[in-house]
């Protein structure tokens, strides 16, 4: 069986070309086991991949396309108030008294209840 | 640091969520741009870019105690990676995370690593040192990269060196080692 897997500077190639085209989930979808074991194991690897994110930085990330400020912020105002819902529908209501519960209110009627027949019978 | 993001910040630290929530928006003005340029540098791709950014503004304006001794730019991109992005971006390839054969630990430092010397220097910092770092490499080891960052591809890059596909992907790995170990050097002198 030939060996199909990658040399690690041809890892590295691949991850930097991946990174630099913005799809990073197929460089790590096509690793082998093989690979990965080699990747982890390289400090060298490690090593480039900080230089290539660097390059990354300087290089292309100027070119990126930015999107428009306003419409970003609306974009997080929009996360902000969702969080906030959801935050205040999992937090449990104010608490308005005994009475204001169902559960709580039966009881206490029930309970009252008793002590008037009680009452009768004394 | 600037007035009207010290101002925002300080915003951000109020207890009134109103308050915080309209601190929100110059505070988003004051940093999108170095915080996008930032994420590119780990994810290389706009659209993931923005929703990790997205996230990563809401997160700080649920906690933003981490900020709170912000004083300046340089430390408040350095705290809102280590304490909002990281965690974001750690996320964003969990989903796929089990088809891979890669350990969790790679994966975590591939995609969100710990802060080096080069991860912390403004865009301009870098971009004149490694200026500077390039000129000191040998000529052909410096076309390389050039061509490299101007988009072309390997084989693009043998065609024009007049070499192997191979070949010049080992330069490349080669010269990658040598140019970190250059900037190393050259700010653990500083």
């Amino acid at each position: 069986m030939s060996d199909t897997n990658r040399e690690i500077q041809e890892l590295m190639a691949d991850y930097a070309g991946a990174l630099r085209d913005g799809c990073i989930p197929v460089f790590l979808k096509s690793l082998t086991r093989e690979e990965s074991k080699r990747i982890a194991s390289s400090r060298e690897f490690w090593d480039a991949t900080e230089m290539v994110r660097t390059l990354n930085s300087v290089g292309f990330a100027d070119k990126a396309v930015r999107p428009d400020v306003s419409l970003f912020i609306s974009r997080v105002d929009a996360k902000i108030v969702s969080r906030s819902k959801k935050s205040r529908a999992s937090s449990p209501p104010p608490s308005r008294g005994l009475s204001s519960h169902p559960r709580k209110r039966a009881k206490t009627q029930r309970r009252r209840k008793t002590t008037i027949q009680d009452r009768k019978r004394d | 640091m600037n007035r009207r993001l010290r101002n925002a910040l300080k915003g951000l630290m109020d207890p009134d969520i109103k308050r915080r929530r309209r601190a929100m928006e110059p505070f988003v003005r004051a940093t999108f741009e170095n915080f996008i340029r930032y994420l590119y540098r780990y994810l290389g791709n706009e659209v993931e870019c923005e929703d990790v950014l997205e996230d990563v503004y809401a997160d700080i304006w649920e906690n933003a105690e981490h900020l709170r001794n912000v004083t300046n730019e340089r430390e408040l991109l350095r705290t809102v990676y280590l304490y909002y992005m990281r965690k974001r971006l750690r996320e964003v390839y969990r989903r796929i995370n089990r088809h891979l054969y890669l350990s969790q630990e790679d994966l975590k430092n591939l995609i969100a690593p710990d802060l080096g010397v080069l991860e912390i220097l403004s865009q301009s910092e870098l971009r004149q040192t490694l200026s500077q770092t390039l000129s000191r490499l040998k000529a052909r080891e410096r076309r390389a990269i050039e061509l490299w960052m101007e988009g072309m591809s390997n084989r693009a890059i043998a065609n024009e060196l007049k070499t192997t596909v191979g070949a010049v992907k080992m330069l490349k790995f080669r010269t990658l080692l040598k140019l970190k170990n250059m900037l190393h050097n050259y700010y653990t002198e500083d």
